[in-house]
């Protein structure tokens, strides 16, 4: 199974990542979290997940365990740009159902999101929208990142135009929506 | 019913103060004795929503006889409305780590940990340069103390103590059973301290002023102040440092829109209070004599007319059936049923008297889920019901 394994994944990088956290307790979050930062599509993947499971000796079972429990980690290819909308209850009264809604209607999202599934990406690949349950930053909801930026009080009309720069690949990283 | 308190507010978290070096130098020259009594005698009680007596919980675990012990700032401030953490961490950082280390000098620990909410990564850079720059100073006055930041991967139920142990040890999130409690056997079985951010900034003010002068804020069982996240359907909304004791009407009167229908106190773990109970309500710590108390993590979420509480507690229960870790089965399968149920009483599915139902259910959840997750989701659940039992139905 190793030698298949080794033919799927980049071995050496999970390899040094593996090596530069050995010991330490706690190693295999940060372990799966520096692999899934490796690879292209920023997920978990099964062949990568094995191979941590045969290197650590922890059984497979238990990774993929930690994998679906914390919702940082991805089990699914990642779009290019991740948009994630704030659910909790300050961001809700003040309308960021509406914002997931806006986004839903990206091809190929809405049957994702009728089936429940909190993440969920575009056709093209190159947008993966998600929700996250408070950001902490209530006092200036509805609030929306965008590939790690911040953006507080979004509007509908706001979320169109930043889906168009990040349509048209012109994305300035100093924009501020407001 | 409402005394005649009023609305007062304090300046001590965030007021702009470079003495930490001063603070953490005169603390560490004290015996551990005199800091724990300053403590208890200050009646600080634990900032993230439990209320337990911080003095005692440093005592207890400065008692443990073991040679590796630690230390951990509660930084996973994942309860929706709650912001107060974050903010304490970019404005004030060095009194959060001057309080970790003397909290290191006190129970005999040399290693502290920050566990940081994973949502929070764009504090990292800047907390981490903070800790260099205090891990300098500490070897310079020949004090052996290391302070780690541990990120966490996104699971509100980390917040809760013994989930937090078990996630720093790579393993899923879930609640220990309790006893034996973090006091004795903590991360990796070690007696651990384990304080929430805004505790640990308190103790700086304590050790630094005095206990006197945070024990003449607020009142009786609860004393001395509190940061509040204010957010909703307010003008104002931000961080607030109030005394504890307030009631409810004068703080709606301060934040509301004149228009306030109720206020969730606590966040989705906490109460709905609505319109009539304002002015009978207190924020603080059960034990008060008059009234009703409510302690609360911080987080004051106001609700005007145009809010429909049915999609309030809709909100609540999606958070809590996603957030539930899955362990124990009042939890996990409560939170659904829960959810699957108020849509049935909506949707004229299933009749009203079905809501009776469910606050039994939500009642058991109460005394038989495991942590304090399952355990708060009837807080809401049965506040929410019990005062808008019309908005659940039609």
């Amino acid at each position: 199974m190793n030698v298949n394994l080794e033919n799927q994944v980049d071995t050496k990088i999970i390899d040094e990542i593996m090596s530069k956290h050995k010991g330490k307790p706690g190693e295999l979050l940060t372990v799966m979290e520096e692999v899934q930062e490796a690879n292209d599509y920023k997920y978990l993947d099964e062949a990568s997940m094995g191979y941590i499971s045969s290197k650590s000796k922890v059984p497979l079972s238990q990774i993929y365990s930690v994998a679906t429990f914390y919702s940082f980690f991805n089990l699914k290819p990642q779009g290019k740009h991740t948009i994630i909308v704030c659910r909790g209850t300050a961001c809700h009264t003040k309308g960021s159902k509406i914002l997931l809604d806006d986004l839903t209607t990206l091809p190929g999202c809405k049957d994702a999101f009728d089936a429940g599934e909190t993440s969920f990406t575009t056709d093209d690949k190159l947008i993966t929208i998600k929700t996250v349950a408070c950001f902490g930053q209530c006092a200036l909801a509805p609030v929306v990142a965008v590939d790690g930026v911040i953006y507080s009080n979004v509007t509908s009309e706001q979320i169109k135009k930043l889906l168009e720069n990040l349509q048209e690949e012109n994305k300035d990283e100093n924009i501020r929506l407001s | 019913m409402s005394t005649s308190y009023q609305l007062k507010r304090a300046d001590f978290i965030f007021k702009n103060e470079n003495d930490w070096e001063d603070v953490l130098r005169k603390s560490i020259s004290r015996p551990p004795n005199e800091l724990i009594n300053e403590l208890i005698s200050s009646e600080l009680k634990g900032r993230g929503g439990a209320g337990f007596p911080t003095g005692l919980k440093w005592k207890v675990t400065s008692e443990e006889v073991n040679d590796v012990k630690y230390v951990i700032c509660n930084a996973d401030e994942g309860e929706p409305g709650t912001f107060k953490d974050r903010e304490i961490l970019s404005r004030v950082p060095f009194k959060v780590l001057t309080a970790i280390a003397i909290c290191g000098h006190v129970i005999g620990a040399r290693t502290g940990f920050i566990y940081l909410r994973g949502e929070y990564f764009f504090l990292q850079n800047e907390l981490n340069k903070a800790i260099n720059e205090f891990e300098y100073y500490c070897k310079e006055i020949k004090f052996d103390f290391k302070i780690k930041i541990f990120m966490g991967s996104g699971a509100y139920i980390c917040g809760e103590e013994t989930a937090l142990f078990e996630s720093m040890e790579g393993k899923r999130g879930e609640p220990r059973n309790k006893p034996p409690y973090p006091s004795s056997f903590g991360y990796m079985g070690k007696p651990t301290v384990i304080n929430n951010v805004e505790t640990l900034a308190h103790t700086y003010t304590i050790f630094k002023y005095g206990s006197k002068r945070f024990y003449d804020l607020g009142v009786q069982y609860s004393r001395g102040s509190k940061l509040f996240s204010v957010s909703g359907d307010t003008p104002k909304p931000g961080i607030y440092e109030l005394e504890l004791g307030m009631s409810l009407a004068d703080f709606v009167e301060e934040f509301g829109d004149d228009d306030t229908k109720a206020v969730q106190v606590g966040g989705a773990s906490g109460f709905l209070v609505p319109r009539k109970r304002f002015a009978e309500t207190n924020i603080g710590f059960q034990g008060k004599l008059v009234g009703i108390s409510l302690p609360t993590g911080g987080s004051m979420m106001l609700f005007n007319s145009s809010r429909s509480m049915f999609n309030v507690l809709d909100n609540y229960l999606n958070f809590f059936a996603e957030e539930s870790c899955g362990q124990c089965t009042p939890c996990r399968v409560g939170c659904q049923q829960l959810l699957k149920g108020i849509k049935a009483v909506k949707r004229g599915e299933k009749n009203a008297q079905y809501l009776d139902k469910m606050l039994k259910l939500a009642e058991t959840m109460q005394f038989t889920a495991k942590c304090g997750l399952g355990q708060s989701v009837g807080n809401s659940f049965s506040s929410i019901v019990e005062n808008f039992r019309e908005e659940m139905i039609y």
